[in-house]
């Protein structure tokens, strides 16, 4: 008994000798694991397969057929004087010029609005009004309109400008106050996640040098959020630039340029892509040359969606590009 | 900027005579509207404004019922409509016009095809398959009552093609149009007793399946076999049509014999409101060579509006898109089928109408 007492404690003081080979995983358990982490590899990369298909599947589509009509011709002309599926005088079918100036100047308004209300709400959430209740309704606000249809949009910039400026009025400033509705919430809480992000110690190191709290917001907490700030509302230009439904109703279509945002209707890609598509076909009238063609409309709802799509990706480049050059340097 | 800003990217005028008049018209114009008119008016635009170079016209193709809501509230100087003014739009115009009602005119008129996609069948000459079939027939099958193709009443019409077991998939338009409302003013009037449900601009029954726009139509049918709907004859492409019996023959939908079907019509009599000229299509036409499945369109203005400039374009519009030019153009751009003589005198007396002058004379007598 004694013995086997002294036998513990001297096992005790001296290093305890761990058996590893009672530990070391059976074979068939290790297989087992093996197994496993082989079938989520599959599911994962599997699940990363099919959330590109819908992806590559829609450029591919888009290029394809959208190829076909897009040159300069298309791209330097509108839809003045194309008669059903004839040629132009320009060898061309019509063009996208209106549309494309339509859209830029549309979500350019738009920006203009929607950039500087959406960040000095942000600004209002984070630097001033952490928490209360007004913090609370406005966030609970912010989160109900990133949730509205897009046509309730239009249907509030049809009705704002119907008040102001007489019933039905229809003009290019009208859909960037519909697109504003919706980029603003995108553009809060994108930019509030951002400057929540700022370290509180660059804050406070600013206060603390007698720097005043505007400058201190302006000058540090905008100045280090910015790259993350000018990607959030690139993402929210993404997000309204396709719309279709609002600006149906608010910007209306015409076929020849309006360059003027404040009247005239105008058209937009969506819509020139949705009218295009509408038409489905364009006459040939008997006895018409062979450079008449029935299925333009499709052709350029096709090139123009093309359009739209390098747009969207031109201006997804000069976002990373600003972000870039404007990331805080460390170091 | 490359361009001056308000030609921008402007086509050449197309050449060849466009039948515009020179008047001296300048300003922004909008028309809003049926959106069947959209290639027509498209064509009327660049042929008005070629003449008139300090106009500029701007179409919005919302469709009939919100083009005549638009011009109601004053935005619009034309309304284009699938269908004729109500007795009460007609008095509410009374608050946007400068003085009188505003009244509409056809201007665009246009072959509705049956059109169906049945495989198995030789193309005829014009690369479209034909199948015959009367009012009644057409009728039984959007309501229901005929299933299947080789239906005895189908075969009988056409004893010439072996029609298979196949069963009918009707398509029909989901969203509310006027060729829905042309289309089942046909059946009604021709097949009083195989098509008992209400006029409306919505499709009435549960038989088939809805499609959005001709697009949706026009698509739907070209994917399936077996499958009938309708649809403006300019959209249908290659797809077969359907022959319609009209008195003893059958007659392939064109537009001249739509144009025949509305010369062999009557203007309504009795309607609420001055100069309107509204066509009462006789669907049940025997006129020779008469095909009378028709949409027609119509523009409405007011004779007089609060600005003169207004009124100024509004009478010249109506004049060049009703004139034969302008029905050319029409014809040219959207395939539709020329106004026939006997309605073009009617609108003529009711452009003359329009105008302070014009109706202060009216006045005096």
């Amino acid at each position: 008994m004694s013995d086997s007492r002294n036998d513990n404690s001297q096992q005790s003081s001296a290093t305890p000798v761990i058996d590893f080979d009672k530990f070391k995983p059976t074979r068939s358990y290790t297989a087992a694991r093996k197994r496993k982490d082989i079938a989520m590899h599959v599911l994962i990369v599997m699940a990363f397969v099919i959330a590109c298909i819908p992806l590559i599947s829609v450029l591919w589509t888009t290029l394809v057929n959208g190829i076909h009509r897009f040159n300069w011709d298309f791209l330097s002309h509108n839809m003045t004087n194309v008669i059903g599926g004839e040629a132009t005088a320009t060898n061309g079918y019509g063009g996208i010029l209106h549309a494309i100036v339509g859209t830029l100047e549309i979500t350019a308004g738009a920006m203009v609005i929607s950039i500087p209300v959406g960040i000095m709400c942000s600004v209002f959430l984070t630097e001033y009004r952490q928490t209360g209740r007004l913090s609370r309704m406005i966030h609970l606000l912010v989160d109900v309109m990133s949730g509205i249809p897009s046509i309730v949009a239009g249907l509030f910039a049809f009705s704002m400008f119907a008040i102001l400026a007489g019933p039905g009025t229809l003009n290019g400033f009208e859909g960037s106050v519909a697109l504003s509705l919706l980029m603003i919430p995108t553009v809060v809480k994108t930019t509030e996640e951002m400057l929540m992000i700022v370290p509180n110690d660059l804050r406070e190191a600013s206060l603390a040098l007698g720097v005043t709290k505007q400058r201190t917001i302006t000058k540090v907490v905008l100045r280090t959020a910015l790259p993350g700030i000018v990607s959030g509302s690139i993402l929210a230009i993404a997000r309204v630039i396709g719309e279709t439904a609002p600006l149906l109703m608010t910007a209306g279509y015409i076929v020849s340029t309006n360059a003027n945002l404040f009247s005239g209707q105008m058209t937009t890609l969506p819509v020139f892509v949705y009218q295009e598509y509408s038409k489905l076909r364009a006459n040939c009238p008997v006895g018409s040359s062979a450079s008449c063609v029935t299925t333009i409309p499709m052709e350029r709802a096709w090139a123009a969606a093309l359009m739209l799509i390098l747009i969207v990706l031109v201006l997804n480049l000069i976002g990373r590009i600003i972000a870039r050059v404007f990331a805080v340097k460390t170091k | 900027m490359l361009c001056t800003v308000a030609a921008c990217g402007d086509n050449a005028p197309i050449g060849g005579d466009t039948g515009a008049e020179a008047s001296g018209i300048t300003g922004n114009y909008a028309g809003a509207g049926a959106s069947s008119q959209q290639a027509a008016v498209e064509a009327w635009i660049s042929g008005f404004t070629s003449k008139n170079p300090g106009t500029s016209i701007s179409y919005n193709p919302t469709g009939s019922g919100a083009g005549v809501t638009t011009f109601l509230t004053g935005a619009t100087a034309w309304a284009a409509s699938d269908k004729a003014l109500s007795a009460k739009e007609v008095q509410e115009s009374k608050s946007v016009c400068g003085s009188g009602t505003a009244f509409d005119v056809p201007v665009y008129i246009s072959p509705i095809a049956v059109t169906f996609n049945l495989g198995g069948l030789e193309p005829a000459k014009d690369g479209r398959t034909h199948l015959n079939m009367d009012a009644p027939t057409i009728a039984k099958i959007f309501n229901g009552s005929i299933t299947r193709w080789n239906d005895a009443a189908l075969q009988q019409q056409n004893p010439d093609v072996k029609l298979p077991d196949l069963p009918i998939t009707v398509v029909h338009r989901s969203d509310k149009s006027g060729t829905t409302q042309n289309f089942v003013e046909y059946l009604k009037a021709a097949a009083p007793d195989d098509w008992k449900y209400d006029l409306s601009e919505n499709w009435p029954n549960n038989v088939g399946q809805g499609a959005k726009g001709s697009t949706g139509v026009v698509n739907t049918i070209g994917q399936a076999n077996g499958t009938i709907g309708y649809s403006d004859l300019s959209t249908i492409g290659t797809l077969g049509t359907v022959d319609v019996k009209v008195g003893d023959q059958y007659v392939t939908p064109s537009p001249e014999a739509a144009t025949k079907a509305i010369a062999d019509s009557q203007i309504a009599k009795n309607l609420e409101g001055a100069n309107r000229v509204v066509i009462d299509v006789n669907h049940t036409t025997s006129a020779d060579d008469a095909y009378p499945v028709v949409l027609v369109s119509y523009d409405i203005v007011c004779p007089v509006y609060k600005d003169e400039g207004t009124t100024k374009f509004a009478k010249a519009w109506l004049t060049y898109v009703t004139g034969e030019a302008g029905q050319r153009m029409a014809q040219r751009a959207a395939g539709s089928a020329p106004l026939p003589q006997n309605i073009v005198s009617h609108i003529r007396t009711s452009i003359n109408a329009m105008g302070a002058d014009a109706q202060d004379q009216k006045e005096d007598r």
